[in-house]
């Protein structure tokens, strides 16, 4: 279809004002936190469910690829319009619809800010538990298209252990509802489909979410190496105490250099690693457990172990974490970050052999990682203008994915595939694997309307 | 040779002589919904498995797994069984990696086996799963059903604790998902799409589950109230406290004299609160949510610990065991709704048995918005069907209005064939076809049995 005329049609359906198509719109909306910018025919932003299931509509009988777009956070191209087509921006939906208290459920729209979110529950004494680091900008919709994670999960898990409903349109405009505010609705579990399925299956116009009481007590610490193996042999032996923190989080030297940098929240910069440990439950007891993870962290050869008195130095704690990602930006003018998972016991060797490709190639890597979750973010530093160094960025970026692989891993533990992965999918997918799940695509998209070219290897040689 | 024959024959080169049955007599006796198997063929392992079903793809036949047996009533009236799959063979552990805590083991195994094996490791290990038939079930049965049991509470259920599953698929291929990392984003979750869907998508062959560490201390409330509002009030409140138990359990009376709760609690209903973890948290618990229940109007308050304590939850979640042993044509229901609803939902269900004539063991996950009602018909089958067929109506009506829907986990044929048997048809069904008819376009894998006709 001529662009001109497609652009008229689905001004019709939203509204002249929220179909976006100037050169410089095209652009703005053609890429999102990874290194694979595509091009949209042009961006439309509708309001209401019904405008969804009319665009998607159009987009069928026109053959006119439909690519789901939040706040363009996403870290393996899974937003970006690679293949052209209607960037369907939820930014415009984004109403908290519901704060159901008695049931413990949230209904929002998908492009509520995940920090909105829980901001509005915590009025209530509620929380929701996922919290990926760039939650303050990320969309829920987008939390749920990438099954996001964050510094929690090793008590509470991901998304997709919180997302229990949702509205879909599906690929001919037909609106279903999967799951719902109760627990355990007959049939497969289509909500666990669609989180992570990154936009291929459906559009999400609608999610109901888990909310839970707030906890009574949480004590956070920081504990500071002088060598990473020992932060991480200090998570196996948290682990081993029969311990379930919420959080087990660790950074490198380098990414604490960075981060002392930007935000002076006190990180001894000649550390080798720190190691941030999280506990919640009832404050009965909660002081016994604190001193016996300080014990395991003194019999783990640490230097200073840091116990948060208030909220104040908790958040000054969290704060070096959740902006890491940010500091460490400011190093060099680009970073490509990559998500692979590995056992945990395997942490120490997979962290070397970073170190090790890093050396090779001749590239900074920053470490920061879920060490409880055994999910590594090797944040690889240079400079996108050079464009040797450029190759060399993903000839190691591909090899850190194959080596945790190697390991029994898996090449993403919260990212997700997007374009960047699919040829990281061969090594943890079979061909008969993959066939399989093209099958799961086919059932809920047949025409391949989605997000065409993502999650999925195009061919059984990829 | 005739086709039956040829059958049984090219089973027995695949899986060994032994491993194939096909004596009319022990068939009869493996019956499901009244349909007899063609032939009982028991694999050792998942490539035998794989050619099993390639052979069943290829000639058109159906498969039914089975494992111990112990949830063949759950499901619609199978449309054919040609084949019985039989699990039991493939009960070996795969990854034993406790440092990880990840434990990979094949589908036959039971669940009673691997908790007393992780429960002898070190400080000890548990599968975070306590669903009924504790000594008998099968984890491949488990998981392809999504059974669960109270302590999912505090655990979540199998989608949150399965890591990956091993399957062979429709045609016979060997299908493997997710792995052993905690996290995993790697493509579609079919390893959750596999919890639940009752082979329907793939015969479930190997598990990697998440354990949890064994915790400090345990203990058990029971509380008895005489009122249902007063019992709902109580656990709702807990419900929304800053405390955590690892199950938020209701009861009425005729369930308790069933688990034959200890002496000493009166009352129509009693709050059964299960606590687990550090001393002190538990210690605390204790005191004040005894306190809490007085409060509420509770007349008894009685605790449980170490044996007492364990066997409380196993009677507890066999209950349905118990009573189909001491009377025929046992009735089972499970209605899920929103969390808000327990005293409604408790009392519909109260309401529709008086109004059958007809009497239920009813149990309630309060903290999950589940309520299980177990009814024996006894033997007089012809003359109850009509009234429970009615009150399987009634109730599917009232589940849907609380957010929910109603299944008949198990039931006398006759009921079968008069009930929708997975409540009400929801809008995704047009999905759970499609998936179907992609994954299985041949319908091999225990056609009819599964939602929405598949």
């Amino acid at each position: 279809m001529e662009r001109t005329a497609m652009i008229q049609e689905l001004a019709k359906i939203v509204g002249k004002e929220d179909v976006l198509a100037s050169e410089m719109e095209i652009q703005l909306y053609g890429y999102d936190a990874s290194l694979n910018p595509g091009k949209p025919d042009c961006i439309v932003m509708p309001a209401t469910t019904e405008e969804v299931s009319q665009v998607v509509r159009f987009a069928h009988e026109n053959g006119i690829p439909v690519i789901a777009r939040g706040s363009g956070t996403n870290l393996s191209g899974g937003s970006s319009p690679t293949e052209g087509g209607i960037a369907m921006l939820f930014t415009r939906m984004n109403r908290i619809l519901e704060i159901d208290v008695d049931n413990q459920r949230v209904v929002v729209e998908p492009g509520a800010i995940t920090l909105d979110i829980k901001n509005a529950i915590a009025k209530y004494g509620y929380l929701y538990h996922p919290d990926p680091s760039s939650e303050k900008a990320t969309t829920i919709g987008g939390n749920l298209g990438e099954n996001a994670g964050g510094a929690h999960c090793f008590k509470y898990g991901v998304t997709s252990n919180h997302v229990l409903g949702a509205e879909v349109v599906l690929y001919d405009g037909t609106v279903v509802e999967v799951g719902g505010k109760s627990l355990d609705n007959p049939g497969f579990d289509l909500p666990a489909l669609l989180v992570g399925s990154e936009g291929t299956l459906g559009m999400v116009t609608k999610l109901t979410l888990r909310m839970m009481p707030k906890t009574e007590a949480v004590k956070t610490m920081l504990a500071i190496y002088e060598t990473i193996a020992d932060g991480a042999n200090t998570v196996t032996d948290i682990v081993k105490a029969g311990m379930i923190p919420t959080t087990l989080e660790m950074m490198d030297n380098l990414t604490i250099k960075a981060v002392e940098a930007a935000y002076h929240v006190g990180l001894p910069e000649d550390a080798a690693s720190i190691l941030l440990i999280e506990l919640d439950g009832l404050a009965d007891g909660m002081e016994r457990l604190t001193d016996e993870v300080v014990a395991i962290c003194k019999k783990n050869k640490v230097r200073e172990v840091r116990v948060a008195k208030n909220d104040a130095e908790r958040e000054r704690i969290w704060a070096g974490r959740k902006g890491a990602f940010g500091a460490v930006g400011r190093l060099r003018p680009n970073y490509l970050v990559n998500d692979p998972t590995v056992p945990r016991t395997k942490l120490p060797e997979a962290l070397a052999n970073v170190f090790e490709i890093g050396k090779k190639y001749n590239l900074p890597i920053a470490n920061v990682f879920h060490a409880g979750d055994g999910n590594l973010h090797p944040l690889i530093l240079f400079d996108q203008r050079d464009a040797d160094e450029l190759d060399r960025v993903h000839k190691a970026a591909f090899e850190i994915m194959v080596m945790c692989a190697e390991l029994g891993g898996t090449i993403s533990g919260e990212h997700g595939i997007g374009v960047e992965k699919l040829r990281g999918m061969s090594y943890i997918f079979s061909p008969r694997d993959i066939a399989e799940m093209r099958k799961v695509k086919q059932a809920f998209d047949p025409v391949n309307l989605y997000n065409p070219g993502k999650l999925i290897p195009a061919d059984d040689a990829a | 040779m005739s086709n039956a024959d040829k059958l049984a024959s090219r089973l027995r080169e695949i899986v060994g002589e032994a491993n194939v049955t096909d004596d009319p007599e022990k068939l009869k006796a493996l019956a499901v919904d009244g349909e007899t198997p063609g032939v009982m063929v028991a694999p050792a392992t998942i490539e035998e498995t794989a050619q099993v079903v390639a052979y069943a793809h290829a000639e058109k036949l159906t498969v039914i797994p089975r494992g111990n047996g112990t949830k063949m009533g759950l499901g619609g009236i199978p449309k054919k069984v040609d084949i019985l799959l039989s699990t039991r063979r493939m009960n070996r552990y795969r990854d034993y990696d406790i440092a990880n805590l990840t434990l990979g083991v094949e589908c036959g195994l039971s669940l009673a086996e691997i908790q007393a094996k992780l429960a002898g490791e070190g400080k000890g290990y548990f599968v975070a799963l306590d669903p009924p038939h504790t000594g008998s079930a099968t984890v491949g049965g488990i998981v392809a059903t999504n059974d669960s049991g109270p302590k999912r509470f505090l655990y979540g259920a199998a989608r949150d604790i399965i890591l990956g599953i091993k399957a062979v698929s429709p045609d016979g291929s060997i299908v493997s998902w997710g792995g052993k990392a905690v996290k995993n984003v790697a493509g579609y979750d079919m390893t959750k799409m596999m919890i639940g869907s009752m082979g329907a998508l793939g015969i479930i062959c190997e598990i990697s589950f998440r354990i949890t560490p064994r915790f400090d201390a345990d203990a058990t409330l029971l509380i008895s109230f005489d009122g249902l509002k007063a019992a709902a009030g109580y656990l709702r409140k807990l419900l929304h406290s800053k405390f955590y138990p690892a199950s938020l359990e209701l009861m009425n009376a005729r369930a308790a004299a069933a688990i034959a709760v200890s002496a000493g609690l009166k009352g129509s209903y009693v709050a059964a609160i299960a606590l687990e973890g550090i001393e002190e948290a538990v210690a605390r618990q204790i005191a004040e949510l005894s306190e809490m229940g007085r409060q509420e109007g509770g007349t008894d308050v009685v605790t449980l610990k170490d044996q007492p304590h364990r066997d409380f939850w196993i009677a507890y979640r066999d209950l349905a065991d118990t009573l189909a042993t001491a009377a025929p044509n046992l009735v089972m229901l499970k209605s899920n709704f929103i969390l808000s609803k327990v005293v409604e939902m408790v009392s519909a269900c109260e309401a529709a048995l008086l109004k059958a004539g007809l009497e239920g063991a009813l149990v309630c996950r309060a903290g999950n918005g589940i309520l299980y009602a177990a009814i024996p018909l006894g033997d007089d089958l012809a003359g109850k069907t009509s009234d429970l067929v009615a009150l399987v109506a009634r109730l599917t009506d009232e589940s849907v209005k609380q957010g929910g829907n109603l299944v008949v986990q198990r039931a006398p044929r006759v009921i079968k064939e008069k009930v929708s048997v997975w409540g009400q048809s929801r809008s995704d069904a047009v999905v759970v076809r499609s998936l179907k008819e992609k994954l299985d376009p041949s319908g091999i894998l225990n056609p009819g049995r599964y939602v929405a006709g598949v």
